[in-house]
């Protein structure tokens, strides 16, 4: 068997798993997409209609849709994570992830596909939140900016997830990181207020949280608002999500809590 | 490597698990191709582990344990030689029984039309194109057993490893196995390597048979040889003696 033929059977069995994964994520969607959209709708619903009024304007913008971007990414990072997450789990700790294991497919491969998965629930999840919400919050202001963002936000915990549902071995320690890792990362990544209204330190910590940079940039897609320059914010992120992508291949590689 | 590279050949291979449990001492393994090969020990001597290091389930070194010459470890296509059946059966609960086949030839780099004929093809041969669209949770034990077989099989490999594939399954099952491996072994040349408790099953099935013990092979050789080798009227005679010396 050629090389050249060897690449074309890994490319069609790494678009199978990415298959597979995002066959779940459809059959599951009262479980995978519904969710993250009404959890997002809900703080939509509490802070933008029901408190909104009180707060009124941040940074030029009615609340509702300055805290839209911010909901978008929660929506897309927690899809993106949890799905990943519990999958990966699910199929190490009922033993079929074998099947997987004895194919041809390179590491690399694996992770590519597993995020797939993760990223086609994250986007269904925010299409239809973006459908509901955007109307009410006016038009995009850079849409491909927008879109580039969330797909970095999906790119980052996709491969934490990854990384997580290598490590797990049980349920309490995916809840573990979900709980202690990704809620505070995106409690305090400027999703409800801008960085530059608090005090030290907690302006430089939000400052350190890679979320504020995911929703800072989507922010700019979506209404033109930011609080640091857009071309940080993406690099920054596409470092931090290339990292976890070479992480999580590098454990599947050592096949560390894969394979004894 | 010789010019007709063995199935499976295992060089010195030692492998300690990380609780410090000795699997594998040394092993040397050598098994021909298009043999039915039969691999017998007691539990814990460490069956389960060389098999698991052909197919990429348990972490091994390079340039010790070669499928078709093909170093499993380092090279994927010792992986599309590969098909393994295991001893425990974990089934994909999300699929039906044909998606679990299909996906499976296609993780191995099938067309999804190739990959759906050769399933159903597999599906009509194990007896359960009936349950087609059913999931494994759903199937019992044999016929899950059948499927795991059937899985193995989907992307035509040369060599079939099953581990102990009939353990805890019924006589009336485990003959119906029996006559499903001869007919693959004869008609599509398919080298086997299988291990399992019942010496009447390496006697009714396979051409060589090697015993391993401590994580190590203590004798090799067809069933006529071994039996000459450590005496007595059957297979299970000369096995007793090599686990006893």
């Amino acid at each position: 068997m050629t090389t050249a033929t060897l690449r074309d059977v890994q490319r069609r069995g790494t678009l199978a798993l990415a298959a597979r994964e995002s066959q779940r994520v459809v059959v599951l969607w009262t479980q995978t997409i519904l969710p993250p959209v009404v959890t997002a709708l809900l703080f939509l619903a509490v802070f933008g209609g029901a408190l909104g009024s009180r707060v009124g304007e941040i940074e030029g913008l009615p609340y509702l849709t300055f805290i839209l971007p911010g909901l978008l990414v929660l929506t897309v990072a927690g899809s993106a994570f949890s799905n990943n997450s519990t999958s990966l789990f699910q199929a190490k700790s009922e033993g079929y992830i074998e099947d997987v294991l004895t194919s041809p497919l390179q590491p690399w491969h694996f992770t590519l596909a597993y995020m797939a998965g993760g990223l086609v629930r994250a986007f269904a999840a925010a299409a239809v939140l973006a459908a509901i919400a955007t109307p009410l919050t006016g038009g995009v202001e850079n849409a491909p900016l927008a879109v580039a963002s969330l797909l970095l936000t999906g790119l980052v915990f996709a491969s934490l997830g990854v990384i997580t549902g290598i490590w797990a071995d049980s349920f309490d320690q995916h809840a573990f990181v979900a709980n202690l890792v990704v809620v505070p990362l995106a409690m305090l990544g400027g999703v409800f207020y801008t960085a530059r209204t608090l005090d030290e330190p907690w302006s430089t910590l939000t400052r350190l949280d890679p979320l504020f940079y995911l929703v800072d940039s989507t922010r700019a897609g979506l209404t033109g608002v930011h609080e640091a320059p857009v071309w940080i914010s993406l690099t920054v992120t596409a470092a931090v999500a290339s990292a976890l992508f070479a992480t999580a291949t590098w454990l599947v590689a050592r096949g560390w809590r894969l394979k004894p | 490597m010789s010019a007709t590279p063995a199935a499976l050949l295992v060089d010195r291979l030692t492998k300690v698990y990380a609780d410090g449990t000795h699997a594998l001492d040394a092993l040397e393994l050598r098994v021909p191709s298009g043999c039915f090969f039969g691999l017998l020990g007691p539990n814990g001597a460490g069956k389960t582990t060389v098999i698991n290091a052909a197919a990429g389930l348990v972490r091994a070194p390079a340039e010790k344990v070669y499928v078709f010459g093909h170093d499993a470890v380092r090279d994927p296509r010792a992986r599309l030689l590969l098909g393994l059946a295991p001893q425990e059966v974990h089934l994909d609960r999300f699929l039906s029984a044909r998606d679990l086949l299909v996906f499976h030839g296609r993780f191995f780099g099938m067309r999804r039309a190739d990959a759906t004929v050769r399933a159903d093809e597999l599906l009509t041969v194990f007896d359960l194109m009936g349950k087609a669209d059913t999931k494994p949770n759903r199937l019992s034990g044999g016929m899950r057993r059948r499927l795991l077989i059937a899985r193995a099989l989907v992307h035509r490999p040369r060599l079939l490893v099953l581990d102990e594939p009939t353990a805890g399954v019924d006589l009336v099952l485990r003959h119906e196995l029996w006559r499903y491996l001869r007919r693959l072994h004869a008609t599509e040349g398919v080298s086997v390597l299988l291990t399992t408790h019942y010496i009447e099953e390496a006697e009714a099935l396979c051409e060589r048979v090697a015993f391993i013990r401590d994580g190590q092979i203590v004798a090799e050789g067809s069933i006529a040889e071994l039996r000459d080798c450590f005496g007595g009227e059957r297979l299970e005679d000369a096995y007793m003696e090599a686990m006893q010396t």
